[in-house]
């Protein structure tokens, strides 16, 4: 046992010291000429497996490509989870997170955030036959959320008396919901759409308003590395101007798709 | 550089109530599961080691349900798929007095008791069979003769597989989570993904984890030493 335990304490040692310091990075990428991003792999539309090509895609990849491009060297994609996306880029073994990132100033105190390339509303859903129709309607109610989401946090901000329920991902949630474990589901404005979609036809569910907040989303980089961060900035500009990023939002999210939705952002710094 | 670690952001506003918090659930979840664990894992072994062919069949397919789905799926099931096989009434009930903590305690409770009944299992068959028809012949009915005599004895034999399995039971409570029940571990991703401050919270949760667990084998060593059966 003290074995054991010994050597499960010299591994952990081992493992923070590993965190060395590198020269710059973005001299590092173009030498390694390989781009490492980090995405989900999970979240449809953003970065999901297509079952047809095995291809990962979506909104945040083609962002990641379009950086790739920029750089002018080969992607290579790299799925994380939500939970390691933080100590993975902070390892450095990868080298930009775009993988639902939303900015918080504690967030960002930890990490370097880009200029928002998204902007997702957050907003809560109820049972239809629950009758509720205002955030208000749920105060001091129970609401879940997924773990790790910043919705749970502005529940509990903005809905005075509510409290949080957390689960592992949004089916969870949805489900807790849907058989009154809870009132209300708090995720984004998207999640709750396809959601509304599937569940028209057994248990209804209404999207209430107004919404928790207009979360904004950045690339996540090393703090350190401010020609890296500089050199991103400057591409996300650049497609904004082009027209890029616009087309982007519109082959994911756009009227084409089954989200149907407006671009209300663009690309710009995050305002702390 | 921001890999390096800094502890003090855990003591930042309500950080250090909601591990706190955390700590005092998974205690109460870890004591309720336990007790639970045991009584039934004691009434089980009890049962399977009776003369009835339909009750050792019945305790044998429950000892390996519950041994061989992981406590995972058991817990999801508990949470998601029995509450809907109850009237409506008892499901408002269950929702309106935290469904989380009681449906955990229950399903790791009812798991864990597969564990104990084939640990005491273990127990009670070490012990020669003459006991229990001596107990007998002097008159003690099948109750009395397993709560006076193969108890006790069964008891102390399967004391380490015991302790090994409240341990195993004290990490499985963090299962809990997963059903939104705001134990240590909840408390630590809440956390991890507020303050993006990985290494730290999970290290802190790391060490008190492991502190607990090595208090409880402690404890179990020296109830071991203590009741011993001395041989001579």
């Amino acid at each position: 046992m003290k074995k054991t335990t010994s050597t499960l304490i010299a591994g952990a040692c081992l493992a923070l010291l590993a965190n060395l310091a590198c020269a710059d990075q973005l001299a590092d990428i173009k030498a390694k000429g390989v781009f490492t991003c980090g995405t989900l792999g999970t979240a449809e539309p953003f970065s999901f497996s297509n079952t047809q090509t095995r291809e990962v895609e979506g909104y945040d990849v083609d962002f990641c490509k379009a950086l790739a491009k920029s750089l002018g060297v080969k992607l290579e994609l790299k799925l994380i989870s939500v939970a390691a996306r933080i100590p993975e880029l902070q390892q450095s073994r990868i080298d930009a997170v775009i993988a639902n990132l939303g900015w918080s100033a504690e967030r960002a105190e930890q990490i370097a955030f880009s200029d928002q390339y998204f902007a997702s509303e957050q907003k809560v859903a109820a049972r239809k036959d629950s009758g509720f129709t205002t955030l208000k309607d749920l105060t001091g109610k129970r609401v879940s959320a997924v773990k790790g989401s910043s919705s749970e946090m502005l529940v509990r901000k903005v809905i005075p008396g509510a409290s949080t329920i957390t689960f592992q991902d949004p089916p969870n949630a949805f489900l807790a919901m849907q058989q009154g474990k809870v009132e209300g589901l708090a995720a984004s404005e998207l999640t709750l759409v396809k959601f509304r979609q599937q569940s028209e036809s057994t248990v209804p569910i209404a999207i209430l308003e107004p919404s928790l907040v207009l979360e904004p989303w950045g690339v996540g980089m090393r703090k350190e590395e401010a020609g890296f961060i500089k050199h991103v900035n400057t591409t996300l500009e650049a497609m904004e101007k082009s027209g890029e990023a616009l087309q982007i939002f519109n082959k994911w999210l756009g009227t084409g798709t089954s989200y149907k939705m407006q671009r209300g952002f663009r690309i710009e710094p995050i305002k702390g | 550089m921001g890999s390096k670690l800094d502890f003090s952001v855990l003591s930042r506003g309500e950080y250090p109530q909601w591990i706190w918090h955390g700590v005092l659930t998974m205690f109460e979840l870890t004591l309720a599961a336990w007790l639970f664990a045991m009584a039934l894992g004691m009434v089980l072994a009890v049962v399977r080691m009776a003369d009835s062919r339909v009750a050792k069949a019945f305790v044998a397919s429950y000892v390996e349900y519950h041994q061989n789905v992981p406590m995972l799926v058991q817990v999801f099931l508990w949470y998601f798929g029995m509450p809907a096989l109850l009237p409506h009434a008892a499901q408002q009930w269950l929702n309106a007095h935290n469904s989380e903590f009681l449906l955990a305690f229950i399903s790791i409770g009812l798991c864990m008791a597969a564990y104990v009944s084939e640990g005491l299992r273990g127990g009670i068959r070490s012990i020669p069979k003459s006991q229990l028809e001596a107990a007998r012949a002097i008159g003690l009915s099948y109750l009395q003769a397993s709560r006076l005599v193969l108890i006790p004895q069964a008891l102390r034999i399967a004391l380490p597989t015991l302790v090994s399995h409240t341990v195993l039971l004290f990490k499985n409570t963090s299962l809990a989570m997963t059903i939104g029940v705001a134990e240590l571990t909840y408390a630590t991703r809440e956390i991890e993904s507020q303050s993006f401050k990985t290494v730290e919270i999970y290290l802190l949760s790391t060490v008190i984890y492991l502190g607990i667990s090595l208090l409880i084998m402690t404890a179990g060593a020296g109830l071991e030493s203590r009741y011993r059966i001395r041989t001579r």
